[in-house]
């Protein structure tokens, strides 16, 4: 991940990135990512660029005059199926990146930026916490020559949402000395999400080296 | 360059060819949808001739209506010569029939002296209205037509233009 770069002054670069590596983490953590969302999209525009194709050969193939009536037929139903896609995209995709479940939580992501704002806005709506906008400014993960580092972009991710925190516990352990963040993370119940207590519990974690 | 699309997913390798994909096909169907609606197979078209001049120059862009069907004397039309595809541009200076009877025209460059008798195929001596006209003339933008000119005349442009806006479209990720 880290062995390509992209420009640090690219908002568009920043949040694909991210939103790129994030995906890549949530499936390396066995969340089962779900597509259907993405998939009716593309069931969409797919079925319209095929009635554009069918009008183009038919048109090609017989001319105008024998085609008119089926013309005027297929530009009303691409129209109707751009229709529906714009309407998907905008309203019901909304800037979703990711949705998934792991061992029965759901999580569901979306992202966004602000204009001329180096901060990475993600929308979080999960089985543990409702729908709430979480921010970090991208400097958090990002060098300034525009390398990605992971580890600091899944330490944030596993401390402010409860989900990922549960799947990657590693992660949502604060270093002592990284005092930027405070660790939000008590709600899931669970003592296991403190550092000194990982140690005593000698879970799955214990391999974990001092 | 590429490396940025080697690293997506295949979903959404899919979805970025999707775009490049509906920009061809949404500039499509919009020029058929203006063809269904004017009801002529070429609702704009580029003058290449200087037949119409002062009226109109080479390189003009024209805005065609095909749902008057009762054409005048002195309204312009573009029409196709009969086993051609190359459409002229030329004023109606004679009518036959209308009404009940077929209509048929006889046509006439501005700019040149004699009608288009000599134009028509052979045998043929007069424009069906309903089969031979494209449309009448509504309206036009001067020059800009110079560019589908271009095109025609260089192959290699269009080529050119299709590959640099595959090129955009599909490595933009917005």
């Amino acid at each position: 991940m880290s062995d390509s770069h992209i420009s640090p002054y690219s908002l568009n670069d920043l949040k694909n990135t991210t939103d790129d590596a994030l995906g890549n983490y949530l499936r390396g953590l066995h969340f089962k990512q779900d597509n259907s969302k993405l998939d009716f999209r593309l069931a969409i525009g797919y079925t319209a660029v095929a009635i554009a194709a069918v009008t183009f050969v038919a048109d090609y193939k017989l001319g105008w005059d024998a085609t008119k009536n089926g013309t005027a037929v297929a530009v009303a139903a691409y129209a109707v199926l751009n229709g529906i896609f714009t309407y998907w995209m905008y309203f019901v995709e909304k800037g979703l990146i990711f949705e998934g479940s792991r061992e029965g939580r759901k999580i569901s992501l979306a992202s966004r930026t602000k204009k001329h704002t180096p901060t990475y806005f993600l929308t979080v709506t999960s089985a543990l916490d409702k729908s709430r906008e979480l921010d970090c400014p991208f400097t958090t993960w990002f060098t300034e020559d525009g390398y990605f580092v992971a580890k600091p972009f899944q330490q944030w991710l596993a401390s402010t949402v409860d989900v990922i925190g549960e799947a990657d516990v590693k992660s949502a352990v604060k270093d002592e000395t990284d005092s930027s963040q405070v660790p939000e993370v008590e709600s899931n119940g669970t003592p296991s999400a403190s550092g000194a207590d990982a140690r005593s519990k000698g879970t799955k974690r214990s391999k974990r080296k001092g | 360059m590429f490396s940025s699309l080697a690293s997506l997913q295949p979903r959404q390798l899919a979805a970025q060819v999707l775009n490049f994909a509906l920009v061809l096909s949404t500039a499509f169907m919009l020029w058929k949808g203006l063809s269904v609606f004017t009801n002529s197979s070429s609702p704009i078209v580029v003058v290449l001739s200087g037949s119409m001049e002062p009226a109109f120059e080479r390189g003009d862009l024209l805005f065609l209506w095909n749902r008057g069907m009762d054409t005048q004397v002195g309204e312009i039309v573009v029409y196709n010569v009969r086993g051609k595809d190359i459409p002229i541009v030329h004023r109606v200076v004679r009518r036959f029939g209308g009404g009940s009877a077929p209509l048929q025209l006889l046509t006439k460059g501005d700019n040149n002296a004699a009608d288009d008798t000599e134009l028509y195929a052979r045998g043929q001596d007069y424009l069906e209205r309903s089969k031979d006209v494209v449309g009448s003339v509504v309206g036009y933008v001067p020059f800009v037509g110079y560019v589908t000119i271009l095109l025609s005349e260089y192959p290699w442009l269009k080529t050119a233009m299709l590959g640099f806006m595959a090129l955009t479209v599909v490595l933009q990720r917005e």
